[in-house]
């Protein structure tokens, strides 16, 4: 279905040609994405915004739910979203379809497809989180027994990281052309 | 194939005050006593304290003084992991000028894991970056102390007085000048070598009792109680806000029910510990004084003196059916040892766990000394031991293979065998008696200890 790579990169972004990217993505402004992460919309396209950090080996996938055959016919495209200033961290694997601002997803974390992160989220290291539910803002999830606790305030924009890297990147890597988010995307 | 090597699935028995079953990498030998020691027949000495994560040493005197606690570092009261200090650049008013602002650090409280910060419990940012932190005093501090004073002066006073009498006693036979001569001389003086001489003496007395008398109020009970609040069983819990009881009992002193109130508390120091044989005294373990450093001066520790027994591997055990085990032998020392091992005879009153019987080899096995530069060394020699194909698989430097029989006798559990093992031992602490000898002074004596092995399942 949805097999042509048509990925939309605002200008401003910075996307290297080591990232994999397939499917129907679009990447905000100032978004940093790093060699070797890997946003795929096999289920759907994706919807990335402003300020984002993805970083090495992160999967962001809009996937299929696991009971369906992807040959079916009645199933409508679901749209993942992401919203601004989200940072996932190295090794992170995220599913959750809506994503609100500011979160922090830390390495190696799994958030499944049933999750709804709204803003100023932290899931910690390792911490897998496959429930149904959406999970309040400023929550901390942390430990190997994922306990929560909320925080006062939600966790800074990594600004400085982010220019340093859309300084620093262009030394080292080739970039994604950028391509104005008006075209439509062709199917196939 | 790993979990054979666990320690675990080999226990030495140690005969101590209690019959204890340990792996020999948890045990001392004391050389002076020739004998296993346990962490359970050996007196434990606290030798110095320090911070974990600053590392500082601390002496005990101040130790104690702080609570055991270390001055500059924090634990974070959410997950117990220790707190960091961050800084942010606030703009504050200058002041000379109140219109223009310079931006000045401020710190704040961090955790890596929780994400807890001390902004969280309503705690200001400081502008040191260290020492400005204070822990939260507890309301009845005051009267906890007094309560503590008033005590020790009447443990203290009944001291005396349980003394004076005995003294009194004694007072036709001992006159007053005749003990104050003779210092340490008398029973009762030197049963209180901790207490100030001072106190024992009519003199001294009299000065005690003019000492200030501390008096307490005693508790008053109320008969009211501040009654709960209404809506007590009809608010929605928060669950977020409810402390768990490990983040409530961290601080015994406000134990408070909500996270908004979880103040941080200075980190505990940990502290090195030396460990003394309680036979002859001797010290088995003595760490080094450097909080950074590992090594020890004294260390005594059994896997350096007794050969290790370690399982290779273990074929199918079936009931009734007689199988070989493959274990291996590791000689610790230099020198060469000769080991031999015997079956737990018939009501030996160590060998209770036993499941199976175990036919051990007959013939004495002989180790090769521990030789560092062997591994270095290509052109080997072989070692000219004779070993019997049956019993010795392999031989490689100072260790050997070896079989032995088990036949399991139950048909179910865990099958476990037990076996006497036996060999010399060359006691190098041992004084020169004498210097005119020109053979090595060093005897051996022959060690027995009693060995169990936990060899798993029967095959099914």
């Amino acid at each position: 279905m949805f097999d042509c790579s048509h990925v939309k990169i605002a200008a401003g972004a910075v996307v290297c040609v080591e990232s994999d990217i397939r499917g129907d993505v679009t990447i905000g402004a100032r978004t940093v994405v790093h060699p070797k992460a890997r946003i795929i919309a096999e289920a759907g396209p994706i919807v990335i915004g402003e300020g984002n950090l993805i970083e090495e080996q992160a999967l962001i996938i809009n996937s299929f739910p696991e009971n369906i055959l992807p040959d079916a016919e009645d199933i409508e495209p679901k749209t993942m979203s992401i919203g601004f200033n989200n940072v996932f961290e190295v090794g992170c694997v995220s599913q959750a379809l809506k994503i609100g601002d500011n979160n922090v997803i830390e390495s190696k974390a799994e958030v499944g497809r049933s999750v709804i992160l709204s803003s100023g989220c932290i899931v910690g290291a390792c911490c897998a989180v496959n429930t149904c539910e959406v999970i309040p803002e400023n929550t901390v999830i942390y430990g190997s027994e994922c306990l929560r606790r909320v925080q006062t305030e939600r966790p800074q924009p990594q600004t400085l990281q982010l220019d340093f890297l859309m300084k620093i990147l262009p030394n080292y890597h080739h970039l994604k052309k950028t391509v104005k988010a008006s075209s439509t995307p062709a199917r196939s | 194939m790993a979990t054979l090597l666990q320690p675990e699935k080999v226990l030495y028995l140690v005969r101590g005050e209690k019959k204890i079953r340990v792996p020999l990498s948890q045990l001392y030998f004391c050389r002076y006593c020739s004998e296993l020691r346990s962490l359970e027949c050996v007196s434990h000495e606290v030798d110095s304290h320090f911070c974990p994560s600053c590392l500082e040493n601390m002496p005990s005197a101040e130790a104690k003084l702080k609570k055991n606690r270390c001055a500059n570092c924090f634990d974070c009261p959410c997950c117990m992991h220790t707190l960091s200090t961050r800084a942010t650049n606030i703009p504050a008013p200058l002041p000379d000028d109140p219109t223009k602002t310079t931006m000045k650090k401020a710190y704040y409280l961090a955790c890596g894991f929780c994400r807890w910060t001390s902004r969280d419990v309503g705690m200001a940012d400081k502008s040191v970056a260290s020492g400005g932190w204070q822990e939260p005093e507890n309301p009845h501090t005051q009267r906890i102390n007094k309560l503590i004073e008033y005590y020790q002066q009447l443990a203290q006073r009944e001291k005396l007085e349980r003394d004076r009498k005995k003294l009194a006693r004694r007072r036709p036979f001992m006159p007053q000048a005749f003990s104050e001569k003779y210092g340490l001389g008398t029973r009762l003086q030197r049963q209180r070598s901790g207490a100030p001489i001072s106190a024992l003496y009519g003199l001294s007395l009299k000065e005690g009792e003019d000492q200030k008398e501390i008096t307490i109020e005693p508790a008053q009970a109320l008969d009211e109680v501040e009654p709960l609040p209404e809506d007590y069983y009809t608010r929605p819990v928060n669950l977020p806000e409810v402390t768990t009881l490990r983040q409530r009992l961290l601080q015994p002193d406000f134990q408070p029910a909500g996270a908004s109130q979880l103040h941080p508390r200075h980190k505990h120091l940990l502290m090195k510990r030396s460990l003394r044989c309680r036979k002859c005294e001797h010290n088995l373990s003595k760490p080094e004084f450097n909080p950074t450093s590992i090594k020890f001066k004294i260390q005594l520790v059994a896997v350096s003196y007794i050969p290790e027994v370690r399982i290779m591997s273990i074929p199918n055990l079936r009931h009734m059916k007689e199988s070989q085990v493959l274990l291996t032998l590791t000689n610790p020392v230099e020198n060469i040892t000769h080991v031999s091992l015997y079956t737990c005879e018939e009501e030996d009153p160590d060998d209770i766990n036993s499941t199976a019987k175990v036919l051990v080899p007959s013939k004495e096995l002989v180790l090769a000394g521990k030789d560092a530069a062997a591994e270095y060394d290509e052109l080997a020699e072989p070692q000219g031991f004779q070993d019997d194909p049956d019993v010795v698989t392999f031989r490689k430097s100072n260790k050997i293979g070896f079989f032995i029989k088990v036949i399991p006798q139950r048909e179910e559990g865990d099958v476990t065998v037990a076996f006497k093992l036996r060999h010399d031992f060359r006691n190098l602490a041992a004084p020169i008696r004498n210097t005119e000898e020109v053979e090595a002074t060093s005897e051996a004596i022959w060690l027995t200890h009693h060995v169990e092995l936990s060899l798993g399942p029967l095959a099914t």
